[in-house]
């Protein structure tokens, strides 16, 4: 039984609210903003395809909610108009959806950050699955026939990796804050 | 006394202030983004921009398939060879299968093209094709499209027929230089002009998007079609070459109020699981029309907006 326990230390631990992190690094912040873009363009098929997360929006609105100053709504607008630009489809639809997810990011912030994860995780469900819903309405909006219930699955998916992604984000920051 | 409250700034000091509140940043890239919306859906005048940054976003997509390719090949890798000779077995028995096929359509179009010279009618040209594989599906819930592979000596162009290896599968939409876009038969409003086989009447096919299969558009409920037709190509558009495969028809709904009957068919191309694929060139050119249509209607029919642009 002792063997199952995680050794009790604060390099294996989440933070919990309380807990003061380090302010994490520009060219961290930038990093795994890319490799998140890099995830949402690997190839998927089949129900995979379906379900496949949004790794960028995710990353995106944990930095939203932990570094405003740097990613903001314009930020995230900006973000948005890449990921359109290689999807290739209507210019301007993930732009406004990321926009709005950096807008409640900010408006839900200080709310979010007091939460436990699972409960930040219900957060991020609601403000992903408006995401979605902004781009569904414009892509009905000009002409595009409506999508199969598989679509809002990837909302799902995108908020199990929720707890995963924000220890692992916050691991830089945390190593060196609650180790010293 | 009261102190004169109204010298109290308004606003807080310098150090504060963090540019313009979210809201109205919110605004202005919402105002930004829908006048983006507005401008490529109506005029098409990011074309250019997409083009040049789909190339330079190309090599990161290209080391986003890395993984998918090592993952492949180590599992090609274990492959067994039991599976490979199943494999080739069944290979060499649809080869051999189509082969019968193959030498009595060669008889027929010398056939046909004898009796054309006979009528005096314009000859078949069998069309050009350039083989290409598919990259990866489009990540689209909406749409439905294919990326294949453009190597730099291949000229494709707009609006080309694609094909697999069991029938059509869509329409070259946009040509990048290191890869183009396919648009499949399912997509939203895709109109394929076509014939059955069995009757050779003229229906047009409608993509019907991602969630419905393809329908057959204005077929009286009183016309001979039945489960199990195989739809053609007709080639009345001169965008897709003759006698390609197109959709089997799967399910007849006969209307009880109004003249037409719902047809959903089945296309024969795997849309979402083939590899290779067939480019083809453009048919050979029709004969003009005669001049008293072309004053009443100048587009083709089911010639797709896009493509012809």
């Amino acid at each position: 039984m002792g063997l199952l326990r995680f050794p009790e230390s604060p390099l294996m631990r989440v933070a919990r609210p309380e807990d003061i992190l380090l302010p994490p690094k520009l060219w961290f912040v930038v990093l795994t903003l890319s490799f998140a873009f890099v995830a949402n363009l690997l190839p998927f098929s089949g129900m995979a395809l379906a379900v496949r997360p949004d790794f960028f929006a995710l990353v995106l609105l944990y930095w939203a909610i932990h570094q405003p100053r740097w990613i903001g709504v314009g930020a995230a607008w900006a973000c948005g108009l890449l990921t359109d630009v290689v999807e290739a489809n209507l210019f301007g639809q993930h732009a406004l959806a990321y926009a709005i997810l950096g807008f409640a990011a900010e408006f839900f912030r200080l709310r979010v950050q007091r939460f436990p994860l699972w409960q930040q995780a219900l957060y991020v469900l609601v403000l992903l699955l408006v995401a979605q819903l902004v781009v569904m309405v414009l892509r009905l909006m000009s002409g595009a026939a409506p999508p199969s219930f598989a679509f809002f699955l990837s909302s799902l998916t995108s908020v199990l990796l929720w707890p995963a992604l924000s220890a692992f984000l916050q691991w830089p920051q945390r190593v060196r804050s609650l180790t010293d | 006394m009261i102190g004169n409250v109204s010298s109290l700034p308004n606003e807080p000091p310098q150090f504060f202030r963090r540019g313009p509140s979210a809201i109205a940043r919110l605004t202005f890239f919402g105002i930004i983004s829908i006048t983006l919306m507005f401008v490529d859906a109506r005029f098409k005048t990011l074309e250019t921009v997409r083009m040049a940054v789909a190339t330079v976003v190309y090599p990161v997509q290209q080391l986003a398939l890395v993984p998918g390719r090592g993952f492949s090949s180590i599992s090609e890798f274990f492959e067994s060879r039991d599976a490979l000779r199943t494999e080739n077995e069944q290979l060499r028995a649809q080869l051999l299968g189509s082969s019968q096929s193959i030498q009595a359509s060669g008889a027929a179009v010398i056939e046909a093209n004898r009796l054309k010279d006979l009528l005096g009618a314009a000859r078949g040209v069998p069309a050009q094709s350039q083989p290409s594989k598919v990259l990866y599906l489009g990540r689209d819930s909406f749409s439905q499209k294919l990326f294949i592979e453009r190597g730099s000596e291949q000229n494709f162009e707009a609006g080309a027929a694609v094909i697999d290896h069991l029938g059509l599968l869509g329409q070259l939409t946009r040509i990048h230089p290191l890869l183009a876009e396919v648009t499949l038969l399912t997509d939203n409003d895709f109109i394929v002009p076509s014939k059955i086989e069995r009757t050779g009447l003229r229906v047009l096919v409608y993509g019907r998007g991602p969630a419905r299969l393809p329908e057959l558009g204005a077929v009286g409920s009183t016309t001979d079609v039945v489960e199990g037709d195989v739809l053609l190509t007709s080639n009345i558009d001169g965008v897709f070459p003759g006698n390609l495969r197109v959709c089997k028809i799967v399910r007849i709904t006969k209307a009880t109020d109004g003249a037409y009957s719902r047809i959903e068919c089945a296309p024969f191309a795997s849309t979402r699981s083939s590899e290779s694929v067939l480019v083809l060139g453009r048919p050979a050119a029709l004969p003009p029309r005669p001049a008293e249509d072309a004053s009443k209607d100048t587009r083709a029919p089911g010639k797709r907006r896009r493509a012809t642009e």
